[in-house]
C-alpha cells in the first residue's frame, strides 16, 4: 500500500513540474515576446516578396552580394519551412549556384525570428545573439567551403537564363515600417530597463479572494525560487485563459480572414491587444483586492499597437492585412500546439534525469561536450521552437552555455528526415560533406562561445572570424581565377 | 482549361488549390482540369524561384504568393477567351 503512494506522489510530482514549465513558457514576459513574433513573421511572409531578395541571388551576382543576401534570405524568407526547400533547389540550379544556397539553407532554419526571440526571453539574450551571429558568419562559410570542394560542379551548370530571379514585385514602402514597429513593440515588452518596468500609477481592483486564490495556485504547483522557477500566478492564469479565448476567437475570425473580415475576427484582435495589455502590467493580489501596476512597458505597448494600427490600415492594402492575419495564424496553428504539449513533456522529462548525468557529459566546454551537444540536435527531432524550452532544461540541469549553443544551432539545422530531403535535391556526396561541415561548425561555433562564458576575449574570436572568412573567399576567388586562365589557355591552344 | 498548383504541399499550397478550384466555378469554367504538381524536379521545371505556383494553361501567373481570388478569375478568363 505504502509503494503505491509512493508511485502516486511520484507521478503526480512529475505532473507539477509539467504543469510548472507551462506557466512559466506562457509566463508574460515570454507572451509579449512570442505573440508579437508571430506577427512579425506572419508580416515577413505576407508583406515581403521574395523577389526583394532572389533579384541579388541570379547567375551573375557577384559573391559579396549573394552570400550576404543568402544570408538575409535566410532570415526573411526562410520562416515557413515549406519555403526553404523550393528556394533552396531553385538558388543551386538556376540561381546563384551552391554556395549561396547552402548559405541559405544553413542560416534559415537556425536564425528565424520566432526561434530568435523565444531563445532570447526564455535563455538569455547573449546566446541569442551567439546563434544568429555565428550562424550568420558560419552560413557564409560553409557556403564558401561548399563552393570551393564542388567548383566543377557549379562551372558545369546548366546555362539556360531564368527569368524567375529577374525583377518581380518590390517591397512595399511601408512594409519596413510595419516590420520595426512590431519589433519596438516585441523588444519594449521584452526589454527590462527600468524606463519601461517602473510603476507609473497603480490601479486598485476590489475583487476579494484573489490572494487566497493566489496561494491555492502555488500550492497546487510548487516550484523553487532558488531554481529561478517563476510558479504559477493568478497574473498568469487570466493570461491563459486569454489565449484560450483567442484561439476559440481566431479559429472563426482568422481562418478565412483573407476572404474577408467577420464579427469574429475584430473579437480576436481586441484579445489580442487585451492579452498584451494585461501581459505589460504587473499584479500583485493582497488581501483588498488586486493592485495592478502601470509599467512604462504597458504604455510603451499601448503607444506602439496604435501606432501600428494607424500605419497599417492607412498605409497597407485591405487585402496585404489580411493576408498578413492569415499567415500569423497559420503560423500559430502549426507551432502553438505542439509547443504546449512539448513544454509540457518537458516539464515531465526534467523530474527523470539525474543532473548528473547532463553534468558528466556536457558540463564542460570540452570538444565532446560539444559534440554531444550536436550528435543530440541531430538524432532527435523536435518541433519548431521546442527545442528552447529542451535547452533550457538542459541549462538548468547544469549543462554548459558552449554545448548548449552547439546544441540550439544543430537541433533546427540537421535532422534525418532534413538530411534525406537536402540529398534529393543535390545528391548524396555533397549532402553528407554538407552534414560533416555543419557538425564540425556547430561544435566550433559552441567551443567558441563557451570559452568567452568562460572569461577569454572576445575581440580575439572576432578577428579569427573575420580572418577565417577572409581567407576562405580570397582562396574561391584564387580557384575561379586560375579556373578562368586555364579555360583561356585550352580555347586559344585549340584554335 | 489545365490549372497546375506547384508546390510540396504546404500549408499556402493547399490554400492556393482551394481558391482556384473555387475561382473556376465563380468564372463559370466547366471543363478545368486540376493538377498537383509535388514533386520538386518537376516544380524546378517551371520558371519559378519559389512556391507556391499557379500555372494555367502552362503559363506561369504567380509564384511564392498567394494570389487574391479575383486575380485568379481574371486570369482564367483570360485563358478562356
Amino acid at each position: 500500500m505504502f509503494n503505491m503512494w509512493h508511485a502516486f506522489d511520484y507521478v503526480v510530482g512529475l505532473l507539477q513540474g509539467g504543469a510548472g514549465n507551462l506557466a512559466a513558457y506562457l509566463a508574460a514576459h515570454v507572451l509579449l515576446c512570442l505573440l508579437p513574433a508571430f506577427f512579425v513573421a506572419g508580416a515577413l511572409t505576407a508583406l515581403v516578396p521574395k523577389e526583394t531578395v532572389t533579384r541579388y541571388l541570379g547567375r551573375n551576382a557577384p559573391k559579396y552580394i549573394s552570400y550576404p543576401a543568402a544570408a538575409l534570405g535566410g532570415f526573411v524568407l526562410a520562416v515557413c519551412s515549406c519555403t526553404i526547400m523550393p528556394l533552396f533547389a531553385s538558388i543551386h540550379r538556376k540561381g546563384a549556384g551552391l554556395g549561396p544556397a547552402i548559405t541559405f539553407l544553413f542560416v534559415g532554419p537556425a536564425i528565424n525570428i520566432l526561434a530568435l526571440a523565444y531563445t532570447g526571453v526564455a535563455i538569455g539574450m547573449d546566446i541569442a545573439l551567439a546563434r544568429a551571429i555565428l550562424c550568420i558568419a558560419f552560413g557564409i562559410g560553409i557556403g564558401l567551403i561548399m563552393a570551393l570542394i564542388f567548383r566543377k560542379d557549379d562551372a558545369a551548370h546548366d546555362q539556360q537564363t531564368v527569368e524567375a530571379f529577374a525583377g518581380g514585385p518590390r517591397l512595399h514602402k511601408s512594409t519596413p515600417a510595419v516590420l520595426l514597429l512590431l519589433i519596438a513593440l516585441l523588444v519594449a515588452g521584452t526589454l527590462q530597463v527600468d524606463l519601461l518596468t517602473d510603476s507609473y500609477a497603480t490601479l486598485t481592483v476590489p475583487v476579494g479572494g484573489i490572494d487566497r486564490f493566489q496561494e491555492t495556485l502555488y500550492d497546487l504547483v510548487p516550484f523553487d525560487a532558488s531554481k529561478g522557477e517563476e510558479g504559477v500566478t493568478a497574473q498568469g492564469v487570466v493570461l491563459i485563459a486569454l489565449l484560450g479565448l483567442i484561439g476559440v476567437s481566431a479559429w472563426f475570425g482568422l481562418n478565412k480572414v483573407d476572404e474577408g473580415y467577420n464579427r469574429w475576427t475584430w473579437v480576436s484582435l481586441g484579445l489580442i491587444a487585451l492579452t498584451l495589455v494585461v501581459a505589460a502590467t504587473k499584479m500583485i493580489p493582497d488581501a483588498r483586492g488586486v493592485d495592478v501596476l502601470l509599467t512604462g512597458k504597458m504604455l510603451a505597448v499601448i503607444v506602439l499597437m496604435i501606432a501600428l494600427s494607424l500605419v497599417a490600415r492607412r498605409h497597407l492594402d485591405q487585402y496585404e492585412i489580411q493576408e498578413w492575419l492569415w499567415e500569423t495564424w497559420r503560423f500559430v496553428k502549426q507551432i502553438f500546439p505542439l509547443l504546449v504539449v512539448g513544454v509540457f513533456a518537458v516539464g515531465v522529462i526534467r523530474g527523470l534525469i539525474k543532473p548528473e548525468w547532463i553534468q558528466a557529459l556536457a558540463g564542460g566546454n570540452t570538444v565532446v561536450a560539444n559534440l554531444v551537444g550536436v550528435l543530440f540536435g541531430v538524432f532527435m527531432y523536435f518541433p519548431t521552437l521546442v527545442e528552447v524550452p529542451i535547452a533550457n532544461m538542459f541549462l538548468s540541469l547544469g549543462m554548459h552555455r558552449g554545448p548548449l549553443l552547439a546544441y540550439l544551432i544543430a537541433d533546427p539545422e540537421l535532422s534525418l528526415q532534413s538530411i534525406l530531403i537536402t540529398s534529393t535535391v543535390i545528391g548524396k556526396t555533397k549532402t553528407w560533406t554538407y552534414v560533416a561541415w555543419v557538425t564540425l561548425f556547430s561544435t566550433l561555433a559552441g567551443l567558441i562561445y563557451g570559452s568567452w562564458v568562460d572569461g577569454a576575449s572576445l575581440w580575439l574570436f572576432a578577428a579569427y572570424l573575420v580572418a577565417g572568412l577572409a581567407t576562405l573567399a580570397v582562396g574561391l576567388g584564387w580557384v575561379r581565377q586560375r579556373q578562368h586562365r586555364r579555360a583561356a589557355t585550352a580555347s586559344s591552344s585549340a584554335e | 482549361m489545365e490549372v497546375k498548383i506547384l508546390g510540396p504541399g504546404c500549408p499556402r499550397c493547399k490554400r492556393l488549390e482551394q481558391l482556384a478550384h473555387e475561382a473556376a466555378e465563380e468564372a463559370g469554367i466547366e471543363e478545368a482540369t486540376f493538377v498537383k504538381v509535388s514533386k520538386m524536379s518537376e516544380i524546378l521545371a517551371y520558371p519559378i524561384a519559389a512556391t507556391p505556383g499557379l500555372v494555367i494553361d502552362g503559363e506561369v501567373k504567380s509564384s511564392g504568393r498567394i494570389p487574391r481570388k479575383e486575380e485568379i478569375i481574371a486570369w482564367m478568363k483570360e485563358a478562356e477567351a
